[in-house]
């Protein structure tokens, strides 16, 4: 019995030799407005984890996770898409955990939760105290494309006020005086308007499919349209009476329209390019290119803010990307990197 | 009891080695083998033969088994999800299943989900490591992992039942019948794991302070089985195997307010063999048809789902001559049918034929074995594919092997022909090759058997989905692969009077290197062992088990933060015999109640508890 005995003591000890790296990572205690100078970078992530990052205004301060760092390593969820502000609040959303966590925009410290009523949430705003999330619903099946809907939230309590089924797709959404305007790009060939005071679809506007990306100036809705194969073009809609005229660009697949004092800035491809917000005659000289190994992942996040240009890399899925900021004129002033799939940025 | 009972009881409870000269099977017994080629043509190369006692004593999932018994790294989804194994750091579309000598990697995306397979009904379950294409075909770059039926002409029946219930309502029923009477063998099983899977992750709390817990992780896995041998006279035999299985799952969440998914998998394979044996000829054919279809349920609530089935017929002839004592030849013509159809996939015909030559000279202490094989199909270009091999024993304690083979892994469906949302195939793909090198030393000493082996190989066109236009995906032949390492394996078994031990491990150290960035796979730990002791005294068994897997990166860029950290987890159960015919056991699994995953987010679970019931009648 004592061979044995010694077996098996040598054996229940074996797995002891490996000792356990503590390799936890230590909170950081959140500091009264830690994060008011500065601007945020959605890392989509993976179906396990997605994270927002904080870059500061010089440049010099970098967070991957600034939800997890805050909070105690709680977890935004799977996949973030988008966040949007109301206030002193931020609304954080995770698509593949149908969740919406709300931040103190300052400080990041966790305030609650949305869990209800979400499937695939897309993208956010808030009219009067309710958010109004764009909801992809089952959008991975062809034959159920049509069962998007936007989830009324009412910011007091956090919870569901209502559904309003879409009968269509959905995804950007935006907010002028009431009413909402959704564009969806792959299955869509309507600007969508919600009405906020009767919660019920108004006559969508007939733009054309592959809409993109959206922002309203002085009364006009700017939607940027990138039908494959052709050049790509502008609508601008005006929101008193929904006519529209249209621009088209000497460019194919143009994203990201952006207006930032005055200019109008988008991109394709790799490159950047700016025009007058009045002009009728689209720029096709390029104010920076870029290089980046991906045809996916290029330019998939994109902002003019501040006196700068910024571009998020996303090189592929399964690698940290990458964030470059630019001057206005294009002279590159930092490139950081972030987490894995950076698509957009948020200012405070 | 006597002793020579107490010796078998032994051997049917502890035995597990590398294939060297010793057989449970008492050589009085004929048995059936199915997969031919096994024995004949590895000896170069390391088998981990897993016999049913073995099979018996770990949990029924295929995963489990290997995770605990050989160097195969598994990711696993949580406990019974999709669950992919690394061989060798190569991919889970790398390591080929062979169920009784036909591959059964799934056509639509070639690989075999590992918790999808019950592995009660099998006789033994050998793990080879290595190249195997020029036998096996598609996928056998890793290695591979064979599911085997024995068919024993005895003139008994034996009937068994297991009756199993664990921890998170887990349930198991396995029935399995052995029938043989002078020229007829027959053996029929029935297989069911049920569970309600909601473990609570160890150590883990939502934001309000609330245990999290493992939510919509519920499956039950059901499987039959029927074998039939006919001995039409002493040289002509008539075989028939036959498996079906349904498994269904709901997918684990990551998150509590994740979409709830689920999955059906449902398998049927069919072999017809005869076999006949003429002087120094001999004549193999082999009929099977396999049918394999999924459905997928993206969001259970609605009754929406995706699809897929492939239905496969496989042909296979092989003439056998003996052209002297110790020289054998084997001509193999294969032809394998294939009909796809599904939500992303149109009606699509694969007909692939193939040709192989199989030599083999046995000397006293020196094997050497030779395969080539040539495939044809439209569908690809086929490389020629070999195996060389040889095995010399210098004396009773050591044993060189060296193994040189070419092996591939064919376009899948999916890879070909995908036509669905967010991709689409590519039909101009070539398959994966790969040049692999292995040298093994195996020393025996007296009841211990050492191996340790050395490989290297080399993969070029490696199949990678990429993002392509309009943000949707396709796959590609891009990148190049070096994967090496080290591989040992320790057995160990002593009885003396009434006391009988073993003990056996594993080590696995694996570099596997994409060679664009010269950084390590993602999700290929460094370090993997295994271990395991057993104690038997009279008619009481004890098993003490466990597994260290390395830290993994998950993404390519070698993140060091972005790791799933290693683990170390411990099992323990005793067996007691309380009639010749009875016997009834304990297991807890993961006695220190870790916490751990072996996929980012997906928690595995704590400590828990398993007890068992063995009827033989």
């Amino acid at each position: 019995m004592k061979i044995s005995k010694l077996f098996l003591t040598a054996l229940l000890s074996f797995p002891l030799f490996f000792s356990c790296t503590n390799d936890d990572d230590v909170p950081v205690a959140p500091v009264p407005g830690a994060y008011e100078n500065g601007f945020f970078v959605i890392n989509e992530g993976s179906g396990a984890k997605g994270t927002v990052g904080f870059i500061s205004n010089d440049l010099n301060t970098v967070q991957q996770d600034v939800y997890g760092d805050v909070n105690s390593n709680d977890a935004l969820g799977g996949y973030i898409q988008s966040m949007f502000f109301d206030g002193e609040k931020a609304y954080i959303i995770s698509g593949s955990s149908n969740r919406i966590t709300i931040v103190d925009r300052k400080t990041f410290k966790l305030i609650g939760k949305i869990t209800t009523g979400l499937v695939n949430p897309r993208y956010g705003v808030v009219v009067n105290g309710k958010a109004y999330i764009t909801n992809a619903n089952s959008y991975d099946s062809p034959t159920n494309a049509t069962d998007d809907f936007v989830a009324v939230i009412n910011l007091s309590n956090n919870t569901l006020e209502t559904s309003i089924p879409l009968n269509t797709t959905a995804d950007k959404i935006i907010n002028d005086s009431g009413k909402l305007y959704i564009i969806e790009s792959y299955n869509n060939s309507n600007v969508l308007v919600v009405n906020t005071t009767t919660k019920t679809l108004e006559t969508p506007i007939n733009i054309g499919d592959s809409a993109n990306s959206m922002e309203i100036s002085n009364g006009f809705l700017y939607v940027v349209r990138n039908p494959f194969g052709v050049n790509s073009e502008l609508v601008k809609i005006k929101l008193s009476d929904k006519t529209f005229t249209t621009l088209p660009f000497s460019l194919e697949n143009v994203k990201n329209l952006d207006i930032y004092e005055n200019k109008i800035y988008y991109t394709s491809g790799k490159s950047v390019y700016s025009m007058d917000i009045a002009t009728t005659t689209p720029s096709t000289t390029p104010i920076l290119t870029y290089t980046s190994t991906s045809t996916y992942g290029e330019m998939y996040g994109f902002s003019v803010n501040k006196n700068r240009i910024f571009v998020a890399d996303s090189p592929a899925f399964d690698v940290n990307g990458k964030v470059y900021i630019y001057s206005l004129t294009g002279t590159l002033q930092k490139s950081i990197d972030v987490g894995v799939g950076p698509n957009s940025f948020y200012f405070n | 009891m006597t002793l020579r009972n107490l010796v078998l009881l032994f051997c049917m409870l502890c035995s597990q080695f590398v294939l060297a000269q010793d057989t449970i099977v008492n050589k009085l017994q004929e048995v059936i083998v199915s997969d031919i080629y096994l024995k004949k043509y590895s000896s170069s190369q390391n088998l981990i033969i897993l016999s049913d006692s073995i099979i018996n004593q770990n949990k029924p999932s295929l995963t489990s088994l290997l995770n605990y018994n050989s160097t195969i790294y598994f990711k696993e989804n949580g406990l019974g999800m999709v669950s992919s194994p690394s061989f060798r750091g190569t991919t889970a579309q790398q390591t080929a299943v062979i169920w009784n000598g036909i591959n059964i990697n799934s056509q639509l995306n070639g690989q075999t989900d590992f918790n999808t397979i019950s592995t009660r009904n099998f006789d033994n379950i050998v793990v080879r490591a290595g190249g195997g294409s020029p036998i096996y075909g598609s996928s056998a770059i890793g290695g591979s992992i064979h599911l085997n039926n024995d068919l024993v002409f005895n003139n008994r029946i034996l009937n068994e039942l297991q009756l199993d219930y664990g921890s998170f309502n887990t349930l198991g029923i396995h029935f399995n019948s052995k029938i043989s009477a002078n020229n007829i063998v027959a053996q029929l099983g029935f297989s069911r794991n049920s569970s309600s899977n909601d473990y609570d992750y160890v150590g883990v709390f939502d934001w309000q302070g609330n245990q999290r817990k493992n939510l919509n992780g519920e499956y039950n896995n059901n499987n039959w089985t029927a074998n039939f041998a006919y001995k039409i006279n002493s040289n002509n035999k008539l075989k028939f195997y036959s498996q079906t299985s349904s498994v269904f799952r709901n997918f684990s969440l990551i998150y509590e307010s994740d979409t709830k998914t689920k999955y059906v998998d449902e398998s049927s394979r069919n072999l017809l063999e005869f076999d006949g044996k003429y002087n120094r000829f001999t004549v193999n054919i082999k009929n099977a048809f396999t049918y394999e279809n999924y459905q997928y349920y993206g969001n259970i609530l609605n009754d929406n789902f995706s699809s897929g089935k492939v239905e496969s017929l496989i042909s296979k002839v092989d003439f056998g001559y003996k052209i002297s004592k110790s020289i054998h030849l084997n001509t193999v013509l294969d032809y394998n049918h294939s009909k796809g159809f599904g939500t992303s996939i149109d009606n699509k015909i694969r007909e692939i034929g193939s040709g192989s030559l199989l030599l083999t000279r046995k000397l006293d202490n020196w094997q050497t074995e030779l395969v080539i094989r040539k495939e044809t199909t439209s569908a690809y270009q086929s490389p020629i594919l070999f195996s060389l091999g040889n095995a010399y024993r210098f004396n009773s304690f050591y044993e060189l092997k060296l193994n040189i083979s070419k092996n591939f892994r064919i376009p899948t469906y999916n890879d070909l022909y995908y036509s669905g949302g967010g991709g689409f195939g590519n039909p101009n793909l070539k398959p994966e090759s790969s040049y692999q090198a292995e040298i093994g030393n195996v020393f025996s000493y007296k009841k211990i058997t050492f191996s340790q082996t050395a490989y290297f190989i080399k993969i070029e066109d490696f199949i990678s989905w990429k993002p392509a236009m309009n943000g949707n995906w396709s796959p590609v032949n891009l990148k190049k692969i070096n994967t090496y390492g080290l591989e040992s394996i320790l057995n160990w078994k002593y009885n003396f009077y009434k006391h009988y031990f073993n003990i056996n491990a594993t080590y696995a150290y694996t570099i596997s290197k994409d060679l664009e960035t010269n950084k390590q796979l993602y999700y290929v730990p460094f370090h993997k062992m295994t271990g395991s002791f057993g104690y038997g005294f009279a008619k009481a068994y004890v098993n003490y088990q466990f597994v260290y897997n390395g830290f993994v990166y998950t993404l390519l860029d070698n993140n060091p933060k972005q790791i799933v950290k290693a683990y170390k987890i411990s099992n323990i159960g005793i067996d007691y015999n309380i009639l010749k015919s009875l016997k009834v056991g304990f297991q807890i699994a993961n006695i220190l109640n870790q916490k751990y995953q072996s996929v980012e987010g997906r928690f595995m679970p704590g400590r828990n508890f398993n007890i068992l019931t063995n009827f033989k009648f």
